[in-house]
């Protein structure tokens, strides 16, 4: 009897054991399944935001390519060719003169006046060039007279204008200001060249 | 007593001036917008365009020296300027009167910036049809918010504004 109750005992211990084990290794399944599961999920939430990412980027560019063929586009339709005229402007050493403002006239009509900022001025100074003046002429002769403003020699107040008769013909026509520098006369000077 | 007068009926005409105009527009219409750039002469001789402040909060303000709330909202905007310019914000005080000599008198000895706006033509841009206009513009250029007008306490509203638009 005694026996029988040990057996049954033992018989209900191991049982028990074995229960434990198989919890044991379940539940170190559960927890290797889990990480795994969010590994996976990680993974997957990545690969996505990469492909959104790129998505993103393939679209900024698609609409930044769109912007500039617009750009042109515009260019083409509002100054076509045979009638397109700029004018460029440009610093070259710019030790005797610090531009402050441009006035621009041509045919005796202000086009376009512009004040520079001391970023403005720098940049040209570093080899900038900025388009002051896009428009239509149409073809024949025209005055062009450039009226520049600032700093000269001695922190002087300078204002001096630059002319040009220009011919416009069938193509484009562009025109370059460029202010430098008379080490001779320890002066600035005012170049007007024309592009064809 | 003859240069008074001449600024009290420069200050009549240009109240007459923005009177008409403010039948149409007005500037709080511009909120949500990119604010138009210019490019002005500041009293110092320095030429400033707004959108080199691109990246820092601007308290662009418009006055005059004949309105007396101008120069109350003025002072407020300059301490405000002064206690959070490393935070990032600058003010441009934009005089709408006649000539360069009237605004320098009052804003002698400002520490911030301060433009003259001969033509009037950056006070049409911003469609100012009251004085003081106040408008504030984010980091990224775009006008936050409008303010016509001024009376003592506004500048509660000012600074909670310009404290949170600085943390964004």
């Amino acid at each position: 009897m005694v026996v029988k109750w040990i057996a049954s005992v033992s018989l209900a211990v191991l049982a028990a054991q074995a229960a434990l084990v198989t919890a044991q290794e379940a539940a170190v399944q559960v927890a290797a399944a889990v990480p795994e599961f969010r590994a996976d999920e990680g993974a997957e939430q990545r690969t996505e935001f990469r492909t959104l990412d790129e998505e993103t980027q393939d679209l900024k560019k698609q609409v930044l390519d769109l912007n500039r063929d617009l750009f042109l586009l515009e260019e083409e339709l509002l100054f076509p060719s045979n009638t397109q005229t700029a004018v460029f402007i440009s610093m070259d050493v710019g030790e005797f003169f610090g531009l402050d403002s441009v006035e621009l006239k041509i045919d005796d009509k202000d086009v376009a006046n512009y004040l520079y900022t001391e970023r403005e001025a720098e940049a040209l100074l570093k080899g900038g060039v900025q388009r002051l003046f896009i428009g239509n002429l149409k073809a024949g002769e025209h005055e062009l007279v450039a009226v520049f403003t600032g700093q000269g020699p001695h922190t002087r107040d300078y204002r001096r204008a630059a002319s040009v008769i220009f011919e416009k013909g069938i193509g484009p026509k562009y025109i370059e200001l460029t202010i430098s520098d008379r080490e001779t006369k320890q002066q600035p000077e005012f170049v007007v060249k024309e592009w064809e | 007593m003859r240069e008074r007068m001449k600024a009290l009926w420069s200050g009549a005409a240009l109240a007459a001036l923005l009177a008409v105009a403010g039948s149409g527009f007005a500037a709080t219409q511009l909120v949500g917008a990119e604010a138009p750039d210019f490019v002005l002469k500041s009293l110092s001789g320095k030429n400033l365009r707004l959108s080199e402040y691109r990246g820092e909060v601007v308290m662009l303000s418009f006055w005059a020296t004949w309105c007396g709330d101008c120069r109350a909202q003025l002072e407020e905007l300059g301490t405000m300027r002064d206690r959070y310019q490393d935070a990032g914000i600058e003010l441009l005080a934009v005089s709408l009167d006649q000539t360069a000599h009237q605004a320098s008198e009052t804003a002698q000895g400002a520490g911030y910036p301060v433009l003259h706006d001969a033509g009037g033509e950056v006070g049409r841009l911003y469609d100012v049809t009251k004085m003081p206009v106040m408008v504030l513009i984010d980091r990224g250029g775009v006008v936050r918010d409008v303010f016509e007008g001024f009376r003592r306490g506004n500048e509660e509203q000012y600074l909670e504004r310009v404290q949170a638009l600085l943390r964004e």
